[in-house]
């Protein structure tokens, strides 16, 4: 770390300010915080971990090249101060601010996710038979079985403690490398060849990200590969649900209604929303299926009210899967364009 | 101790009218009913169950769960599949098992693996087929993980048999029981791992796959040590005591109402959880203790201490608590001296935990009689009591680690006087005791004296 020279008595009043404004803010924030809005301890922990996750594999890729790029022109020094930084660059990122609010609604979306899956009740479909992705990945048709094979890597990948990649999408992966490497110049005491390096590793993180492979855009494709009729929904649904593959269940219904996978994903993992069902309505299933999917999720999340999911299931199975398909209809617009909507309707 | 559980084979059967009423049950199911109030002709008594028929027949599927349901003195787990027919439900039970109500030892849904640095993950399906490997065992072995993935877990890995000539994934395997210890080799490479796995299995128990680590061998396998590895020690004491220091001063200051005034009852929790956070840092306190005197070669400085003057320190460091319980504390007088040799800090430890032991055991309005002596080549301190005594049986066992004679007592954990005793030891001393029940307890700590030190 370089040693800085002391703060003015006004920087320090205002850096002070601003913190005092900020708190303030947020104890007001959470005051009016509904509980059902608030993170719960398993979510909060987890997001960190997968934050530290996620900010760590950019860390040390970004770090590394361009350490090593400073070295290659000499100037051990400023590689020196580059790889000596103690800070740990995912907390000091972990400031209100200091990340895009899309990225941590992104990674908050998949620890519910990944805390869903987890707690799904195993439900074999036969004895000694292969699980559904490996069953998959065996399939005579190879479009499938190479779906299947990358959604098992997949998954692997993004279990794994260690981590080499975000698993972002191409638009947050590169704004979190620039946060990264504003982070590292920050922390390393700046300098036109640390901003050089640093500036070239970022793009070379960039350049060699494929969202391509993430856990969602290979459930996707798989989803694509399988295309289930209407008839086989249900039966590839109940077991994506009861081999835990979560993703994969996400996936199918956000094909068969074409409305994106982070969408129906929100719509899985909330406890409370309705939509959920308009979308098994609209994908024709028929009741057992729709029961024995809430009954699996609710199962899996205590949150879920099942006794009143009962109490409306008449209610739900009588919806048409056209006017289900019509009520889901701004679903099915692209993201951008309703977030659009929303922020100009807001101001 | 628990019970051993009681185990019900086969399925057990019920069926029920299209108004949750019980039209039949087979005995066991029957009587358990009727335990809950119950009877042939009425709704279900048992609310697990009842539930699990009423969902079944509003959603018009098989509802299946695992449910443990309070029966008298035990409890009964156990897993009910409910199917609803034309008219009404009809209900099998399978899994039958009563166990004592209260098990401190709960097995946990899934039973998780803690990944140390150095290992990695695999997991199986029920097929034994790969679902997950660590892709960074990919990059320390050099082989392609993904492309195993889907594979049989033999095309990973080649097992061989453990010391005993026995391979462990398969007791296993056939007894759906934790794999420990397998010694095995990577096809690719064959690098010695030794694997390690949980069964999953889905909720009827039925094994679902394997979840599990694997660990390099380099070269030796660490040997197992009584005792614990030094970084636990140092992580523990530096994880435990600055949050559980804060814990207790907080809860002193909420029992003060330091910060307002507040309900008696909250005070009252307050002091509780002080009192009980006070005990685990004594206990982390003692297992740091443990873990350094445990360690092969621990001594201890052999320095010219006054036994009567530690004495007296240590009555002193108790007096309060001894006002608060109205009992005396009889110290050796000012001007006595005693000379010996050992380790100040150490030596004020041993007799802080005699003496405090001494007034727990106390009556109010008795008292502790600390006294220092020199006798030949060994100079002690006596510290006696007037409490309940020990049986002659048990006064060997109280120096053994966690040994409580009446676990039911408040306060200590069971390690103050094995501590105790090892550190007189280590200082060429040594600890004993004698008492008869009723008639109260002399603990006598003996070190050199400074006359046993060869001119």
């Amino acid at each position: 770390m370089a040693i800085d020279p002391p703060d003015s008595p006004e920087t320090v009043a205002a850096r002070a300010g601003a913190w005092a404004a900020r708190r303030s803010a947020s104890a007001v924030a959470d005051f009016f915080l509904d509980d059902s809005d608030r993170l719960d301890e398993r979510t909060r922990l987890l997001l960190a971990k997968t934050l530290a996750r996620v900010v760590g594999a950019l860390d040390r890729a970004i770090r590394h090249h361009a350490a090593r790029l400073l070295a290659q022109g000499g100037d051990d020094n400023a590689a020196e101060r580059l790889l000596g930084i103690r800070d740990d660059v995912a907390e000091w990122l972990s400031r209100p601010g200091a990340l895009p609010d899309e990225l941590l609604e992104e990674l908050i979306a998949r620890v519910r996710h990944d805390l869903l899956a987890d707690a799904l009740p195993i439900q074999l479909r036969e004895v000694d038979v292969p699980s559904l992705l490996v069953r998959l990945a065996e399939a005579p048709d190879p479009v499938v079985a190479a779906a299947a094979a990358a959604l098992l890597a997949a998954e692997s990948r993004q279990r794994d403690v260690i981590g080499g990649d975000t698993g972002l999408i191409a638009e947050l992966h590169h704004r979190l490398a620039w946060r990264v490497a504003a982070a590292l110049r920050t922390l390393a005491g700046g300098g036109a060849a640390i901003d050089r390096a640093l500036v070239e590793a970022a793009r070379r993180s960039i350049a060699a990200h494929d969202e391509g492979e993430r856990v969602e855009a290979v459930a996707m494709r798989l989803a694509l590969a399988i295309d289930a009729r209407p008839a086989e929904r249900g039966p590839l649904l109940i077991e994506a649900l009861g081999d835990r593959r979560l993703a994969l269940f996400v996936a199918v219904i956000a094909h068969a209604l074409q409305i994106e996978f982070a969408e129906i994903r929100a719509l899985v993992v909330s406890p409370v929303d309705e939509r959920l069902w308009l979308c098994l309505r609209a994908a024709m299933l028929d009741r057992a299926t729709v029961a024995q999917i809430a009954l699996a999720l609710a199962e899996a999340d205590p949150r879920r009210d099942i006794e009143a999911f009962a109490h409306r299931l008449d209610m739900i199975v009588a919806v048409d899967p056209l006017a289900a398909a019509g009520a889901l209809a701004p679903l099915a617009l692209p993201g951008d364009y309703r977030a659009a909507i929303r922020g100009v309707t807001l101001r | 101790m628990n019970a051993p559980d009681r185990v019900v084979a086969g399925v057990l059967a019920a069926r029920l009218d299209g108004g949750g009423r019980l039209l039949f049950a087979d005995p066991q199911l029957a009587a358990l009913n009727a335990r809950a109030g119950g009877a042939i002709g009425q709704p279900l008594a048992v609310p697990a169950l009842a539930t699990i028929a009423r969902l079944a027949v509003r959603l018009g599927i098989v509802v299946s769960r695992a449910v443990t349901v309070a029966d008298d003195a035990a409890d009964i787990e156990m897993w009910v599949r409910a199917a609803p027919e034309a008219i009404g439900v009809r209900m099998a039970v399978s899994g039958w098992r009563e166990v004592a109500a209260w098990r401190p030892e709960g097995t946990p849904r899934e039973p998780a693996l803690a990944i140390a640095p150095g290992e990695w993950r695999w997991e199986t399906d029920a097929g034994l087929r790969l679902t997950l490997i660590s892709p960074s065992a990919g990059t320390r072995h050099g082989f392609d993980p993904f492309a195993l993935l889907g594979q049989p877990l033999t095309a990973l890995f080649a097992f061989d048999e453990d010391g005993d000539g026995l391979l462990p994934i398969l007791a296993a395997l056939a007894g759906r029981t934790r794999l420990e210890e397998q010694p095995a080799r990577l096809r690719v490479s064959r690098a010695p791992l030794v694997l390690s796995a949980a069964v999953r299995a889905d909720g009827k128990g039925v094994f679902a796959g394997l979840v599990g680590v694997a660990r390099s061998v380099a070269g030796e396998r660490p040997i197992p040590s009584e005792a614990l590895p030094a970084r636990f020690t140092e992580d523990l004491d530096r994880a435990l005591r600055t949050p559980l220091a804060r814990i207790v001063a907080n809860a002193d200051s909420i029992h003060a109402a330091a910060e307002g005034p507040i309900g008696s009852d909250y005070a009252g929790y307050a002091a509780d959880i002080a009192g009980a956070g006070r005990h685990l840092l004594g206990l982390v306190d003692d297992l740091v203790d443990l873990d350094a005197i445990e360690r092969p070669g621990f001594t201890l400085a052999a320095e010219s201490i006054d036994l009567a003057d530690v004495a007296r320190r240590a009555a002193g460091l108790l007096a309060v608590r001894a006002g608060n319980a109205r009992v005396a504390i009889v110290r050796p007088e000012g001007d006595a001296s005693v000379p010996a040799l050992g380790d100040f800090r150490r030596t004020l430890q041993i007799l802080v935990n005699l003496i405090g032991n001494a007034m727990r055991y106390t009556p109010p309005g008795g008292q502790v009689v600390v006294e220092a002596f020199a006798d030949g080549d060994a100079a002690g301190v006596r510290v006696t009591d007037h409490g309940k005594g020990i049986a002659v049986a048990d006064q060997a066992r109280i120096f053994d680690k966690f040994e409580r004679l009446d676990p039911a007592e408040a306060g200590g954990n069971g390690l103050g006087l094995y501590i105790a005793r090892r550190l007189a030891r280590a200082m060429d001393g040594d600890l004993s005791v004698e008492s008869a029940p009723g008639s109260g307890a002399r603990f006598t700590l003996t070190l050199l004296s400074r006359e046993s030190l060869p001119r």
